[in-house]
């Protein structure tokens, strides 16, 4: 359990920059997620930390040790592959009993750990198995247990999940964050998929298509309050508008401009300015409601049913800025029938109203 | 269970189905003449004209002697030296393009296979243009005074070295395609695991390409056991082998029983050899490689 740190590095391959002065500190025996979209160069910091890709410029700190030179087999630092990587001429034991073999450990003490790192991962029935008869998911399990049994300082996970389904991907996320609290073993997760993001870490950074990071926090305070259009986008689903602040509220240079009341009191006036609404933080009826700090009248252009929610677009007024807003399914049959082409309002406090940092679009 | 079995049983029905060509062609072109090499073994003085006496044993007993297990050790020996140098070139080459080449890849496959395209006649006397006393190898020594008056040609060297050249895409190819086939992220988590570049080799190259190895040595071990045209042109009939001995025998001497008798001896003794070498592998492969003493299967 250490913590992990790097600093400036620098990669290109082919001539193409990939990272460029790339810093982060991981805090160690915490589960942190790397979420970015895909070909950000994500997984390329991953093989960075394990070794397994040189870096151009830059160094890497493994707790107070520098690492930067140390070759991947003798970092404390093991990698669970995207693929998973198992050895196919091996079984079930063997590929756990991997690491330790290579480091000369005695055979009862391989067999002893090999049997506890299985029950850890649920897979002590399958102990002799040829990998080759093994699920998807049972071989993510060994792919785990062969990474945890020399219990290194660190854990990458390279969408470990990616090629599972949905529910055994939720299930396995649980998983996880479970061992994590058990091992106490720091665990990078790189992933493009937020909802994995957002279940299992402590905390997250998402890094942009530029390869820097945008954006680093627990995820509560990541899609809560998103710094940046990017982030704001990326992580959920979000309405972003953009206006003129003039006092404590922004007009949207559009025809049938609205003014929006936010709560942040900034000396900017004039400015051009972006705010981040969620679609969940959005009321919509098409009754009069008390106590809102916003209101705003539109028309239904779209409605699409998803299970728990129902997601609606919005046209504001005659301008033609149109917003998300998701309403939870609470009840079977609604008092309330919205369709398409109605007229309603949408209620929103302006404590919801995030403003994102300035950039150009 | 009753459903898969009768799929397995359809699919074998269609093997069989599909086997019948190759059954007829090796039937009559390969296993018939050999039935008929194995009867004229046993039978006393028969010749190209007709039956001459009947059936013995004597054929067989009068080549059991210690110049023809000679003849017999000397192809083995010769072989073996040939399939280990070949073993020992080829593998190397078809690691370093396999894993470590990347844009020359195609390139260096191409030259591994450019003696596949040649006759190997061709590829045979080529040789002669090197060895020989105004060949390249001779002037190169001379320039440091170390020049033999003769050919470097008919001798047990200039064999072995012209058989290893003329072998060893037949030893490159199964292993290159059976190393190809190794995903790479395979040899990274290993040295993730912590395991150096030696023990990688060793417990996860090596093992997985065992098939290739196998191959290999079956592709470059057998032919070069009969080996008949690289000992006769480089070698001038020396050393002398199993297949100049078979081939005395059937066209010189005139005595085809006992090149049929001969024939079917190194015939069994190949297969003997096979065998064995088969076991051996076995054993290397499961237990030390795969270093599973523990795992119960």
């Amino acid at each position: 359990m250490r913590s992990i740190e790097l600093k400036n590095i620098t990669k290109s391959f082919g001539g193409e920059l990939i990272l460029h002065n790339f810093s982060v500190t991981i805090p160690s025996g915490i589960f942190f997620a790397l979420l970015g979209p895909s070909g950000c160069g994500k997984t390329t910091i991953l093989r960075i930390i394990a070794g397994l890709e040189k870096q151009d410029s830059g160094s890497i700190f493994l707790g107070k040790k520098n690492i930067t030179q140390v070759p991947s087999n003798e970092r404390t630092v093991n990698t669970v592959f995207q693929n998973y990587a198992l050895f196919p001429h091996m079984n079930v034991f063997d590929n756990i009993a991997y690491p330790l073999r290579v480091k000369k450990v005695d055979t009862n003490t391989i067999e002893q750990k090999v049997l506890d790192t299985l029950k850890m991962v649920h897979l002590e029935q399958h102990i002799y198995k040829p990998i080759q008869f093994l699920s998807g998911g049972q071989q993510q399990r060994v792919a785990l247990a062969r990474a945890i049994i020399s219990e290194p300082d660190v854990l990458l996970l390279d969408e470990p999940l990616a090629a599972l389904d949905l529910g055994l991907r939720e299930k396995m996320l649980i998983e996880l964050k479970e061992l994590q609290c058990k091992l106490g073993t720091t665990f990078v997760y790189v992933t493009h998929d937020q909802s994995e993001a957002l279940t299992v870490a402590h905390q997250m950074a998402i890094m942009n298509n530029n390869g820097q990071i945008e954006q680093i926090g627990e995820p509560k305070e990541i899609y809560e309050f998103p710094r940046s259009r990017f982030v704001a986008k990326f992580v959920g689903t979000t309405n972003i508008l953009s206006g003129k602040k003039i006092g404590s509220t922004i007009e949207i240079e559009k025809e049938g401009a609205f003014s929006l009341s936010i709560s942040e009191e900034r000396k900017e006036d004039g400015k051009e300015l972006s705010i981040s609404l969620r679609p969940e933080k959005i009321y919509i009826t098409k009754d009069k409601l008390e106590g809102f700090s916003n209101v705003f009248v539109g028309t239904v252009i779209s409605v699409v049913y998803q299970g728990r929610s129902t997601q609606y677009v919005v046209k504001l007024g005659k301008s033609g800025i149109t917003v998300n807003v998701f309403e939870q399914n609470e009840e079977h049959f609604p008092k309330e029938v919205i369709e398409v082409g109605n007229l309603v309002n949408l209620y929103w406090q302006k404590e919801n109203v995030v403003i994102l940092k300035n950039e150009k679009i | 269970m009753k459903k898969s079995d009768l799929k397995s049983a359809i699919k074998k029905e269609r093997f069989f189905f599909a086997m019948v060509p190759a059954v007829v062609w090796q039937g009559l072109f390969l296993f018939l003449p050999l039935l008929f090499l194995v009867v004229i073994s046993f039978i006393k003085g028969w010749s190209y004209t007709g039956v001459h006496g009947g059936f013995t044993l004597e054929n067989y007993t009068s080549l059991l002697d210690f110049s023809h297990l000679r003849v017999l050790f000397r192809s083995f020996f010769l072989a073996l030296i040939n399939t280990t140098v070949c073993l020992l070139v080829a593998f190397p080459v078809s690691y370093f393009i396999s894993v470590k080449s990347r844009r020359w890849k195609n390139c260096l496959l191409f030259f591994l296979v450019v003696p596949f395209f040649t006759n190997f006649l061709v590829l045979v006397y080529s040789w002669f243009f090197i060895l020989e006393r105004n060949g390249v190898i001779n002037k190169f020594l001379s320039l440091f005074g170390l020049g033999v008056s003769g050919p470097l040609l008919y001798n047990m060297p200039a064999v072995l070295l012209v058989m290893v050249y003329c072998y060893l895409p037949f030893m490159a190819m199964p292993i290159y395609s059976s190393l190809e086939k190794i995903d790479k992220s395979l040899l990274e988590a290993s040295s993730d695991l912590g395991a150096n570049f030696r023990q990688t080799f060793f417990k996860v190259v090596l093992p997985m390409a065992f098939s290739g190895i196998r191959t290999g040595v079956f592709l470059v071990f057998v032919p070069s056991f009969g080996e008949f045209v690289i000992p006769t042109l480089i070698g001038k009939g020396e050393p002398f082998l199993v297949g100049s001995l078979v081939s005395y025998y059937f066209t010189q001497s005139l005595s085809p029983s006992f090149g049929a008798a001969f024939t079917s001896i190194s015939c069994v003794f190949l297969v003997i050899v096979a065998f064995l070498w088969f076991v051996l592998l076995k054993l290397i492969f499961t237990k030390n490689l795969r270093g599973s003493d523990n795992g119960k299967n």
